[in-house]
């Protein structure tokens, strides 16, 4: 049997290189399939990725923080005594281009339901054998003996006491571990109470409330947006236009959906759907709009896919609904909600993150009134979202309190003028203004 | 049986001499055993009683001591030889290894070597660097050997009946600390098989495995931990070689924690042995904390009382190392 390479996988079309986070394994440890074996940054996501060969890691090329190209052979998995090169031969001879089968099992998901390497665990033979026989998982348990070492006491303790009741996903088990978080106090949000990644995320958020002055290295998805935004910023002529709209007759429309849609879906509809909805039916009428630059082409898109911009821990990071257009709200309410959450817990996948051809930044929920947006390359426009103020207006000559909203776009005058940026934002806070126009 | 209390050297004499009584084969010789009794007195009235012949002042060589004891055990005697210090071991050494140990392998069997080497060792009498040593390891290492400590007055006499009747060389190292120390001890004969380990006293949550003046040192703290809630079983193989695996086994499998102690120097010593047959065995997926070995510094003895019993493990490492392994 010949060593099987392990490979920096290609998750997206425009994904040339990845950044190692991590290895899950050492040089030397057994490898199951669909284990995570290691996690990486791309230009848009943090993933683990799985074992897709069994055997022992037999050699890891690459450390944290190395940028690797997609393809490159990153290590080995094979039988103990395989002789593997001492340095990377280069590039995988495979075929691995957009390889399905590789981002299926990069699914955080499918990482959750395998048993995270014990190796690092510290704890004594008799702990080991007690564990065993009772089908525990080491990592789980709290170690009381020196440098935390599990003893047999503390696995006695565990199963007398009410904790073997608690559900946690492994990968969960890990982090909370990693962070010295007591799984006991969390609550399962997972499938029967089982305790899930983002159930314990925020939780050291809650308990650190003094701040220390420290230098910290940026964590990764830290990097991608702060070399995005400085790429698009600094490439990009970018114009933004502001305008009014009075949301009124939106508001009157989403009080009176909100049961209809809730009946549905059991989700509240919120101004952002309603957004990307007639933001889709606009670009539809300007499909100028709807188009990205690729070195001196322009890429005319068929179909108007809609990022929204989601403030996740550490960063921001903008899933896509695909095909917005000729979405009904309810599988528009539906779908947001679900990719705010996977987005939340850090799992949104390749596609979700993927293919979107303009983005809205809704900050309405904060006393903003206006902003300018910065381009998500390749997009060629952006649209900037202020609150809903309710201000006095002058409607036909009298004085009325109406509810307004300023919105901004930023658009890429490389990619399109002034007059047609202005048409679309025009038909946009006509669309708002007169919302049955959005059952056209 | 009648028992009384007598010394563990009044031990060690009073098996010689029932022995010598019944069987006319058994005779003893070295450095000074006859008028004088030995370094120590162990041999003191038995020239009287059983005549120069049978009790055999040498010269002061044990390379020569060992040599005839050898030969007279080849021709079928069955020699006693004393050497004062088991320092002196040293100078036995090829007789020992080379020739003892080896004969009877060599010579299929047709030959045999049945002698007891009785020796005092340890330290804590201010003899200093060349009279102080536990040399016991060097012995356990050589295959043909078979090598005795005993911790008790009781466990000496039986100990020696086994030894003498063993038809192999057999390394009898009495320590000169446990010499005036006594315990009740049957009048008649009797044997205590060799390999047998005796549990000196039981308990559950720690076994300290300790040989010779250990065993003491070993049962002293077990005394004070039982103070502080802590139950320690303590094991005295009495023989390291053969060594009674099971019982140490059976019971590391029980406490799940293990400190040997010894008083020769930590480094190369049987503490090591002990240890490793531990992790060998089936106890090994029973421990529950690192293993503790205490042993002596690697140093000389020392002449210097205070340094003297700073160089061996005393009562409080015993407790320190029970207590950094037992959390109670």
């Amino acid at each position: 049997m010949m060593a099987k390479e392990i490979f920096m996988p290609k998750l997206s079309s425009t994904m040339s290189v990845g950044t190692l986070i991590q290895w899950f394994k050492e040089e030397g440890d057994s490898v199951e399939i669909g284990e995570p074996l290691f996690e990486i940054l791309t230009d848009k996501i943090e993933i683990e990725v799985e074992a897709y060969e069994e055997g022992i890691l037999l050699k890891k090329y690459f450390k944290q923080d190395d940028e690797v190209p997609v393809n490159q052979i990153i290590g080995y998995i094979g039988e103990a005594d395989e002789q593997v090169p001492d340095s990377s031969p280069g590039q995988s001879a495979s075929e691995h281009d957009e390889s399905d089968e590789e981002i299926k099992q990069s699914q955080p998901a499918a990482a959750e339901q395998s048993s995270p390497p014990e190796e690092k665990v510290r704890a004594t033979p008799a702990a080991r054998r007690i564990a065993k026989e009772n089908d525990l998982n080491l990592s789980i348990i709290q170690g009381s003996g020196p440098n935390g070492r599990i003893q047999q006491q503390d696995l006695l303790d565990y199963l007398n006491s009410d904790a073997e009741k608690v559900k946690i996903t492994p990968l969960a088990q890990k982090i909370a571990k990693e962070q010295e978080i007591d799984i006991s106090t969390l609550k399962g949000t997972g499938s029967n109470g089982k305790i899930t990644k983002q159930d314990i995320i925020p939780a050291p958020a809650e308990s650190q409330t003094a701040i220390t002055s420290a230098r910290r290295k940026m964590s990764g998805i830290r990097k991608v947006i702060s070399k995005r935004m400085l790429h698009s910023v600094q490439s990009v002529p970018h114009v933004t236009l502001t305008s009014e709209i009075d949301m009124t007759n939106i508001k009157e429309l989403r009080q009176s959906l909100l049961p209809i849609i809730e009946k549905q879906t059991d989700l509240r509809i919120t101004y952002t759907d309603i957004l990307v909805k007639a933001v889709g039916s606009a670009m539809t009428r300007h499909p100028q709009i709807n188009i990205s630059i690729d070195g001196d082409e322009i890429i005319q898109h068929s179909s108007v896919n809609i990022g929204v911009a989601v403030a996740i821990e550490d960063g921001l990071i903008v899933p896509v609904i695909h095909d917005a257009a000729h979405k009904g709200l309810a599988e528009i309410v539906k779908q947001s909600k679900q990719l705010g959450k996977l987005a939340r817990s850090n799992q949104l996948t390749s596609e979700n993150l993927t293919g979107a051809t303009f983005t809205i930044s809704n900050l309405g929920m904060y006393a903003i009134d206006a902003f300018t947006p910065i381009i998500n390359l390749p997009e060629i426009a952006i649209l900037g979202v202020g609150r809903i103020q309710e201000k006095p207006v002058v409607v036909n000559g009298s004085i009325e309190v109406r509810s307004m909203m300023a919105v901004s776009l930023s658009f890429d005058h490389r990619a399109i003028d002034g007059a047609p940026a202005a048409a679309f934002l025009t038909e946009l806070k006509q669309i708002l203004e007169n919302p049955y126009e959005l059952l056209v | 049986m009648t028992t009384r209390e007598i010394t563990y050297l009044e031990a060690v004499r009073e098996a010689m001499s029932q022995e010598m009584r019944e069987n006319e084969d058994v005779f003893i010789l070295g450095e000074d055993i006859g008028v004088y009794g030995g370094a120590f007195g162990v041999t003191r009235g038995m020239i009287e009683e059983f005549g120069p012949e049978r009790v055999r002042n040498t010269p002061i060589s044990e390379a020569a001591i060992a040599g005839a004891a050898v030969g007279s055990a080849l021709t079928g005697m069955r020699p006693i030889l004393e050497l004062q210090f088991s320092d002196f071991i040293t100078i036995a050494m090829d007789q020992i290894v080379n020739q003892a140990a080896k004969t009877r392998y060599m010579f299929g069997g047709k030959g045999k070597v049945p002698m007891v080497l009785r020796t005092p060792a340890g330290s804590g009498t201010g003899a200093a660097a060349q009279h102080s040593q536990s040399l016991e390891a060097w012995m356990a290492h050589i295959p043909g050997l078979k090598v005795v400590q005993p911790s008790t007055a009781y466990d000496a006499k039986g100990l020696l009946k086994a030894a003498m009747d063993d038809d192999n060389p057999v390394i009898f190292y009495e320590h000169k600390l446990l010499y005036k120390t006594s315990s009740n001890v049957p009048e008649e004969s009797y044997k205590i098989e060799l390999g047998k380990a005796d549990i000196k006293r039981e308990g559950t949550d720690v076994t300290i495995v300790a040989t010779a003046i250990m065993v003491h040192k070993a049962l002293e703290a077990a005394e004070v931990l039982e103070k502080d809630g802590i139950s320690a079983e303590v094991i005295d193989p009495r023989t390291i070689v053969p060594l009674d695996k099971e019982t140490i086994i059976e019971s590391v499998k029980k406490t799940g924690k293990l400190i040997v102690v010894h008083e020769a120097v930590k480094r190369g010593g049987i503490g090591g042995e002990i240890v490793g047959v531990i992790a060998e065995s089936e106890a090994f997926d029973y421990l529950d904390a690192p293993i503790i070995r205490l042993g002596g510094k690697e140093v000389p003895i020392p002449y210097n009382p205070n340094l003297e019993k700073a160089a061996i493990p005393q009562v409080p490492d015993i407790i320190a190392a029970v207590k950094k392994t037992v959390r109670k």
